[in-house]
């Protein structure tokens, strides 16, 4: 019943002009079906009209002809009712659009959907003739001739370079690296400034940050529960080093995809490719989803989504109920596709939903994982066997207790209110125990379990004792049982690694009799024998020694044979005919070897991973020159099907994929080529004319301004005071108090990529700049700018911190003039030095302040409050 | 001298300065936010929801049975569905309170809410809602962005997409005080929408009132700046804006930040002003409840809540958070959370009718879900999305009214059912939003609140 509910919802969500789209299929749509696809259906298309499928409709001939208005009078039959006839009416006047919503492709896959541009294989255009030395330039040139455009001209140097190392490592130029670029006239001046940035760590601190808004990352699981991942920051700094190593991309895909299946030659290499599956394992999970097999298909339909989308810039997740509704993918390619991850273990398959030990977990070191579990499990029998022992002593010595418990109880009564001494069969020792135990007993005892034993009286005590014995056996009793159940759960999941049982405790208020006196020395407790004495040893022995329990990974493994069948609707009560496992058939073919060995990740990254493919390089580059463009060349970066935009530079862009691929799929030979163009290097400053005639920039007539990113804005704060930690890797989250606490942004001096981040509280600052969600794959942050950044920027302490930072900088710099004062801080916060007039304007704003303010710490307040408005101000905050 | 005078007000300097910074920016900047044209003429103009997180029980407060009295502790005769906890059933078990008829109307409440009881004959009591979450974060989702599986707009902020705000100076979507987990932040995103359509959180559910009222908004409180100094700086930093923007033959975007300052200094002046709970009357405060430590929580949301709304903020939400869970000691604690909501809820109810608010303001009040009609453990009950009560007041809506049924059990909507979908609908009609057409591209493809589902309930329209 749910899940026919839940699925309804998944994917049907078209509402594409939503009452026009829904007038058709209800009124118009029908009618066509019954009254005209005789003829012009699949079967006829008279006069090349076909009602079924909407071709060569034009709506206004098919109104005139139901209005019998003029050459043809339509149905022939008969006219239509008015009413049928206005509904046709409607539609044409709405417009006559053909609503795309089919839910069955009917034709299969066709010649026309394979050759959708996207999915037609890449071609190396030849670069056109054109004064320019960089190719993209040539490529760029044409459109804007034909516009008769004259491109932005080159930027000034001191703002290429802010540029550029913004761009590449997230970070604004030091004072040092702006005064060597100064200093070098040469030619290739920027080209060295390229490969600086190139080379530096804090390049993939700024590129792996992209790669992680595709990979969706975060340190929990979202959705329901909000869980920590505790190891997911292995995954991210895999994902630093992998840019920072420039790991060919198509090996980073088989790495991300399999890499628990590819050879590795060292236990080093052998976990980093483990955790780069991260990719595949880190996603959201609804953990408490409790119908199990749901949650499963929920975390496949995820894994698919994300996968489609990073490699592809596709929506195959849209085809789990229905085929594709714009894009020729099936419903059956995405059950192929399903198959591969169904035969993937996601979890451990011994889990339960609700909770953590739901996630699968790869160790660092196999090997030492072996010894640790292994000496773990010593260490669990031993005490699984000092417990078996000490019940079986227990029984024994106890059981001569517990039968004359009654007469104990009587005989310790008459003893104490009529100095009565044991009666024969009672254990003088025993009842001493007792009597001393009675005497003692506390306030809180003597109004609880003895009240009826204090308040006894000579005639009753006998049938008083009688039914504390009863009492007491059947309080043990439950409790025997309990401890036996826990015993026998400990034994059976300590075998499958699973959370052990919690060890019962006596419950104080249902079994106050048995709590207070079977345990810590009670009158019914037994001593240890030496027997269990030496296990207990032994077990502390071995306790003592168990290794700190070594590291894991959040990863993906082979799992069970499971043969996908189709789900129809998308619900898992309704399975269809089993599919082999495959990949798209308009991408990869109808004449595919099915998947038999393995769950098919191996083929996948290798399918992923080719130059053949169509879409994997053009879809890479894109993103590359989106991170530098804030466009890319396709500018639906997610979505390259029907639905997307097609790229403003088709050639430039197969030129790219192709150049690509033949530089070993480099990313940062890719950069270098990008950045050493004169379109990179294009001032941002448009005339308003250029702007208007390229409004959006598709032409690439200038460079783009852009709004930094929380990432680039906190970490250049952080730097403008030099209060930047530069450490890189390893995680924060120890420093998370508690489970719903975060790690705070504006305390943390790391950069931002190293913050945890929880799908369930994205900390506000991180929000408040379009930092995204972490849940599905970005293919792009937004860049708003709204009023709570103002805010920010006006009123944290973080920023006046930093502002105080700065201040005191310069201040020591005891030696230079206040003028010279102020040039340091625009050199240092805007990169570059400032006009006669600004620095004027800067010291007068500084005196005045001054002035006002009065006091000792006067001076420092202005000069804060002047490195305020510079990290305040815009052209600190955009990137031009 | 422009530094030091304290004593000038910070509205003064506002009104002073309001011409002096790039007033085009801001117009540009306001153009997406504002004077949307509805396509429906509008019933209610603002929303507040009072959100009883947890779940409480339609059976003990809203829903009477008289059929669980009679088989009060028989075996469950009926199929249970999907049910979170599977171990500890227990037979069915009545209402655990006594109900009364109230009002002209006789609507029968439970003894949980005397309050709320004497607003009876203003409450349109909604007794067939149905959810598909059976746990708290599904349910929590749908509940406040239609879905469950994907991270979506939430309702707020569709509202506020479609229909802008009232108040330049105020967020237009407001949520007080909301929970951190099932679905956290994603019960009050934009998601897709532009981020200026985003909820605005006070505080959360972990916090005391007294701490949230200190900066009730991130950043909005100068720290240990004179007004004079910060408007000092803010003209410097306007200036700079001002010589960059025009080197920049005025680029649109570096305008809309010289707006989007602006905004944020008038906020910084106006907005606190509607947070001083304190201001308000005794008389005002102890209708509330906010003189008894037990209400003052919750009434301290109440007055908020109500301030906010007369600003113009365009959507409010009170949570009561994560209290109403009560699988087990259900008597015990249900009696504490209504003892905690009961007096202020009506307090809002009645101020606002007092204050002839209550006309254009729709109050709705309700949890995630309901409550099973069988026992779990002793005295607890299990999560019941198939059909359980909420009510809207105000705006709009029959007041004194029920609609809707559940079986003679409670357990499954009966009549005039109303999923969440056709709440959301029936919501978005209320303010004059047609569901079908409230749609937002993404993807490649257009959304909804609704998604694919939604009727509007006319039914309950005044």
């Amino acid at each position: 019943m749910r899940s026919v509910v839940l699925f309804g919802l998944v994917c049907a969500g078209i509402a594409t002009a939503a009452d026009t789209a829904e007038h058709f299929e209800k009124r118009v749509r029908p009618l066509f079906a019954a009254k005209c696809q005789q003829c012009h259906g699949a079967k006829m298309q008279m006069g090349g009209v076909n009602l079924a499928t909407g071709a060569g409709v034009d709506g206004a001939r098919v109104l005139e002809a139901l209005q019998y208005g003029g050459k043809y009078k339509m149905p022939p039959a008969g006219k239509l009712e008015a009413g049928e006839i206005s509904a046709v009416r409607a539609w044409v006047e709405g417009g006559a659009s053909w609503p795309n919503v089919i839910t069955k492709r009917e034709s299969g896959i066709t010649a026309a959907d394979r050759n959708h541009w996207a999915f037609r294989p890449v071609t190396k255009p030849a670069v056109p003739e054109g004064a320019s030395a960089n190719p993209i330039d040539r490529f760029l040139a044409q459109r804007l001739q034909d516009k008769g455009l004259q491109p932005a001209p080159r930027a000034e140097r001191l703002k290429l370079l802010r540029r550029a190392t913004l761009d590449l490592t997230g970070l604004p130029p030091t004072v040092e690296e702006i005064r060597s670029f100064e200093a070098d006239q040469s030619p290739t001046a920027f080209a060295k400034v390229v490969d600086r940035l190139l080379a530096s760590p804090r390049y993939g601190e700024r590129w792996g940050r992209h790669w992680l808004d595709v990979a969706r990352l975060a340190d929990s699981t979202g959705m329901d529960e909000d869980n920590l991942y505790p190891h997911a920051w292995r995954y991210r700094d895999y994902v630093i080093a992998s840019f920072n190593n420039d790991v060919p991309y198509d090996r980073f895909i088989r790495e991300q995809i399999a890499g628990d299946l590819l050879p590795a030659a060292s236990k080093a290499e052998r976990a980093r490719n483990l955790t780069a599956t991260g990719f595949l394992a880190l996603g959201p999970r609804p953990l408490a989803q409790q119908d199990r097999l749901q949650a499963v298909y929920d975390i496949i339909d995820e894994q698919i989504d994300t996968t489609s989308k990073a490699f592809l810039g596709l929506t195959l997740s849209c085809a789990r109920c229905h085929d594709h509704k714009f894009d020729p993918l099936l419903t059956a390619d995405y059950y192929a596709m399903a198959g591969i991850f169904a035969n993937t273990t996601q979890f451990r398959n011994h889990g339960r939903p609700g909770s953590i030990g739901f996630m699968y977990y790869a160790p660092v070191d196999e090997d030492a994982r072996a010894r640790y579990e292994l000496h773990r499990n010593r260490m669990y029998a031993k005490m699984l066997e000092m417990e078996d022992a000490y019940a079986e002593d227990f029984g024994r010595d106890e059981a001569p207790y517990r039968s004359g418990l009654a007469l104990t109880l009587e005989s310790a009564w008459r003893n104490i209110h009529e100095g009565a001494g044991p009666p024969a069969g009672v254990d003088g020792k025993h009842l001493d125990h007792w009597v001393k135990f009675l005497r003692n007993a506390d306030e809180k005892a003597r109004a609880g379990y003895l009240k009826e034993w204090l308040n006894a009286s000579p005639a009753t005590i006998h049938a008083v004792a009688q039914a504390y014995q009863k009492r007491y056996e059947d309080e043990i009793k439950k409790w025997d049982q309990a401890m036996e159940n826990w015993r026998r759960n400990m034994a059976r999941e300590i075998l499958q690694d699973r959370t052990l049982p919690v060890k019962p405790t006596p419950n104080k208020d249902e079994s106050a009799l048995l709590a207070a006196v079977r345990f810590n020395g009670g009158p019914m407790d037994i001593p240890e024998s030496p027997r269990v004495t030496y296990l207990r040893q032994e077990y502390e022995r071995l306790k003592e020694t168990l290794p700190p329990e070594p590291e894991l990974i959040s990863a993906v493994a082979e799992g069970p044979a499971v043969e996908q069948r189709v789900f129809l609707r998308g619900q898992l009560g309704n399975p269809g005919p089993i599919v082999p496992r495959r990949f798209p058939l308009v991408l990869a073919g109808e004449e595919q070897k099915a998947i038999t060995k393995g769950s098919g990740r191996l083929e996948l990254a290798g399918w992923l991973a080719s130059a053949e493919n169509p879409l994997t390089a053009r879809v890479m580059v894109n993103r590359i020159w989106q991170g530098h463009f804030g466009e890319g060349l396709v500018r639906t970066s997610h979505n390259w099907g029907r639905m997307g935009e097609k790229p403003t530079h088709p050639e430039l862009l197969d030129f790219l994929a192709s150049r690509f691929v033949e530089d070993g799929w480099s990313v940062k030979r890719l950069h270098r080529l990008i950045l050493l163009s004169e379109a990179y290097q294009r001032s941002a400053s448009a005339s308003k004319e250029l702007r208007e005639a390229d409004p959006e920039n598709r032409l690439l007539s200038r460079y783009p301004r852009q709004r930094m990113s929380i990432e680039q804005l906190r970490d250049s704060l952080l730097a403008s005071d030099g209060s930047l930690d530069e450490t890189m890797g390893g995680t924060l989250l120890a420093e998370t108090k508690g489970k719903r606490q975060k790690a705070d942004p504006e305390e943390i001096r790391r950069r931002t990529v190293y913050l945890p981040v929880r799908r369930g509280s994205i900390p506000n600052l991180l929000g408040i700049f379009d930092f995204g969600d972490a849940t599905t794959s970005s293919g792009g942050r937004s860049r708003t700018n709204v009023a709570p950044q103002a805010l920010f920027l006006l009123n944290s302490q973080f920023v006046l911190d930093r502002a105080m930072g700065l201040a005191r900088q310069v201040l020591k710099e005891s030696t230079i003039s206040d003028g010279q004062k102020v040039e340091s801080l625009y050199l240092r916060v805007l990169t570059r030095r400032p006009a006669p007039s600004e620095i004027d304007e800067g010291l007068s704003y500084v005196q005045r302040l001054q002035t006002a303010l009065g006091g000792e710490q006067a001076k420092e307040k202005a000069w804060q409050s002047l490195c305020h408005t510079l990290l305040a101000a815009n052209e600190f905050l955009f990137v031009d | 001298m422009i530094v030091g005078k304290r004593e000038r007000s910070r509205r003064a300097i506002l009104r002073q300065s309001a011409a002096g910074f790039g007033l085009l920016g801001l117009q540009s900047l306001l153009a997406g936010a504002e004077g949307r044209a509805p396509h429906f003429a509008p019933k209610a103009k603002r929303i507040i929801f009072l959100f009883m997180h947890g779940g409480p029980s339609s059976i003990d407060t809203f829903d009477p049975k008289p059929r669980l009295v009679e088989l009060h502790g028989k075996p469950v005769p009926f199929k249970r569905g999907l049910t979170f906890g599977e171990g500890a059933v227990r037979g069915l078990m009545k209402p655990l309170w006594e109900y009364k008829q109230h009002g002209q109307s006789g609507i029968p409440v439970s003894a949980l809410f005397p309050h709320v009881a004497e607003c009876v004959d203003d409450l349109c009591v909604l007794r067939s809602m149905v959810g598909d979450g059976v746990d708290h974060g599904a349910a929590l989702l749908q509940l406040h962005t239609g879905v469950f599986q994907f991270k979506r707009p939430s309702m707020g902020s569709w509202i506020l997409y479609g229909l802008g705000t009232e108040n330049k100076n105020l967020p237009g979507f407001i949520t007080i005080k909301p929970t951190l987990g099932h679905g956290g932040a994603n019960n009050f995103a934009a998601s897709f929408l532009p981020g200026e359509f985003q909820g605005t959180a006070i505080g959360n559910s972990g916090m005391k009132v007294e701490e949230i009222a200190k900066e009730p908004v991130p950043y909005l409180a100068s720290k240990g700046l004179t007004a004079e100094h910060q408007r000092y700086e803010l003209e410097m930093i306007q200036k700079m804006n001002r010589r960059h923007a025009s080197s920049n033959d005025h680029d649109p975007e570096l305008e809309a930040r010289i707006g989007a300052l602006e905004l944020a200094f008038r906020m910084q002046v106006e907005a606190p002003e509607a947070f001083e709970v304190e201001k308000e009357s005794d008389a005002t405060k102890k209708l509330y409840g906010l003189d008894d430590e037990t209400t003052r929580d919750f009434g301290w949301q109440c007055l908020l809540a109500r301030r906010l709304s007369e600003r113009g903020v365009r959507v409010v939400q009170a949570s009561h958070s994560y209290k109403w869970d009560q699988h087990t000691e259900l008597f015990k604690l249900h009696t504490k959370n209504a003892a905690e909501v009961d007096k202020p809820i009506a307090g809002l109810l009645k101020d606002l009718k007092a204050r002839g608010l209550l006309k254009e303001t729709l109050v709705i009040w309700g949890g995630e879900f309901g409550r099973t009609p069988w026992a779990q453990g002793a005295d607890g009950r299990d999560h019941n999305p198939y059909g359980y009560t909420m009510w809207m007041a105000g705006a709009g809506v029959k007041p004194g009214f029920i609609y809707g049924s559940t079986d003679e059990f409670g357990y499954h909507a009966a009549e005039n059912r109303m999923h969440i979908h056709d709440l959301h609908a029936t919501l978005l009609r209320l303010m004059g939003i047609d569901h079908l057409r409230l749609t937002h591209r993404s993807a490649g493809r257009d959304f909804r609140l609704t998604d694919v589902a939604g009727t509007v309930h006319e039914g309950i329209f005044a």
